[in-house]
């Protein structure tokens, strides 16, 4: 493995299309539930990262070369920009991409620190989808009013996620992110490794 | 009819940007509507009656709804429930209909090609060609291994919700796995990822009607900037 070429070939694209929609599939798969309750969108920082933990863990075996992450981040935002979530967060979701990219690559992709500590810096594009109502707040109120959405919607919404809880958000999104890869790293090593996969 | 691929790309982008920006007066949701009635239109012209008739009468009743019925003021499970649903509905479906519209008539050698004009790098052209293949075979192989759940009587795990996503996720990613081995072997026959630059064998030209509809998406949404931004 080691003599094999650092650079992504045609197989990894596949592999990280292929991934990118599973992601994107079960974010999108959880993602309606938020429009139940407000708390939900909210507490997507913590269901996300866990749900998603296990095909990323699945992911960061399968490739394990510099520029997979990164790919995939790109792909969200780009995703994220036709499902309508708003541009002001592409970009922020394709730095978490990068450093997230750059950690795991630190530890050549291999250690398991690092790629915790890599998976909990991903999650944080799920951050990013809340900056427009953090950064627009005012208008985002009235567009989601007029839009539609009920004032008891919006309050909750506010009340949930504003600049004083952003901070709390971020540290959860980020420790939920760690637990999610140790948990998915788990269930890997249960399923993946036995059935010879990995 | 045929449109060429970049115009579809254009519509894609066009369509999630005004659905982006909420609509707010009635000619903003003039506009927004009208938007949202092309993709339905081309999704006639292509002779998918049913789907096109399904996307209508899902927006349709959402926005009637949306529009009639449910005010600021609602309250209650009922109408936060059904606002949840014409939310949705409204919000996202303009973009879906139009991105349903673009993966179901855009050939993958087609999307390719184009890519290849536009400049994009391979990576990212191949990883979203994927992407773009991918999702109704994972709604496909998820609806099998749900099948096979029930038919073993594991319904919804035994009402554990950690047991259920399991029973559902490791099955699901084995057999994306190995899909992704016989996709890449497929591919790579056919020439992926080699040195030489790859011709295509589709010859992509904007015609008259590529022209007419970009120009008409482009003032669409100038004119939807103005009235919300500026007037």
């Amino acid at each position: 493995m080691e003599n094999k070429s650092k650079k992504l070939k045609a197989k990894d694209f596949i592999t990280i299309g292929i991934f990118t929609a599973i992601l994107f599939a079960v974010e999108f798969a959880l993602g309606m539930l938020g429009y139940i309750h407000p708390f939900i969108v909210a507490s997507y920082v913590i269901i996300l990262p866990l749900a998603s933990g296990i095909p990323m863990m699945l992911f960061y075996t399968k490739v394990e070369k510099f520029g997979m992450i990164t790919i995939v981040s790109v792909l969200l935002a780009i995703i994220m920009f036709v499902g309508g979530m708003g541009y002001l967060g592409a970009p922020l979701i394709i730095i978490s991409g990068l450093v997230a990219d750059f950690i795991a690559k630190s530890g050549n992709y291999k250690s398991f620190k690092k790629t915790v500590l890599s998976f909990g810096v991903f999650n944080l594009w799920i951050c990013s989808n809340y900056f427009p109502i953090l950064v627009t707040a005012e208008s985002y109120r009235k567009d989601l009013i007029d839009g539609g959405f009920s004032a008891e919607y919006a309050n909750n919404l506010f009340a949930a996620i504003n600049v004083k809880t952003i901070g709390i958000l971020v540290v959860l999104c980020f420790v939920f992110g760690c637990i999610g890869a140790v948990i998915g790293k788990a269930v890997v090593k249960k399923h993946f490794e036995k059935a010879g996969i990995v | 009819m045929r449109l060429d691929p970049r115009t579809k790309l254009f519509m894609v982008f066009v369509v999630s940007l005004i659905a982006m920006m909420s609509a707010t007066t009635p000619v903003l949701w003039v506009i927004r509507i009208i938007i949202t009635l092309i993709p339905i239109v081309l999704l006639i012209l292509e002779k998918k009656y049913s789907s096109a008739l399904r996307f209508f009468l899902a927006y349709g009743i959402a926005l009637v709804l949306l529009l009639f019925f449910i005010s600021e003021n609602s309250e209650g499970i009922i109408a936060s429930l059904l606002i949840g649903y014409c939310g949705i509905v409204v919000q996202f479906m303009p973009a879906l209909i139009t991105a349903w519209y673009v993966i179901r008539t855009t050939k993958i050698g087609e999307f390719m090609s184009c890519m290849q004009k536009m400049h994009i790098p391979d990576g990212i052209a191949v990883s979203l060609a994927v992407v773009m293949r991918f999702f109704p075979t994972i709604k496909e192989e998820y609806s099998s291994i749900n099948d096979a759940m029930r038919m073993r009587g594991v319904m919804l795990g035994g009402g554990n919700v950690l047991r259920m996503f399991e029973f559902r996720m490791i099955p699901l990613l084995f057999s994306c796995v190995n899909i992704g081995e016989e996709l890449s072997a497929a591919a790579i026959t056919r020439g992926l990822g080699g040195e030489t630059k790859r011709s295509s064998l589709i010859e992509l030209k904007l015609g008259l009607a590529d022209y007419l509809l970009m120009a008409f998406l482009t003032a669409a949404t100038v004119i939807f900037v103005m009235y919300k931004y500026f007037l």
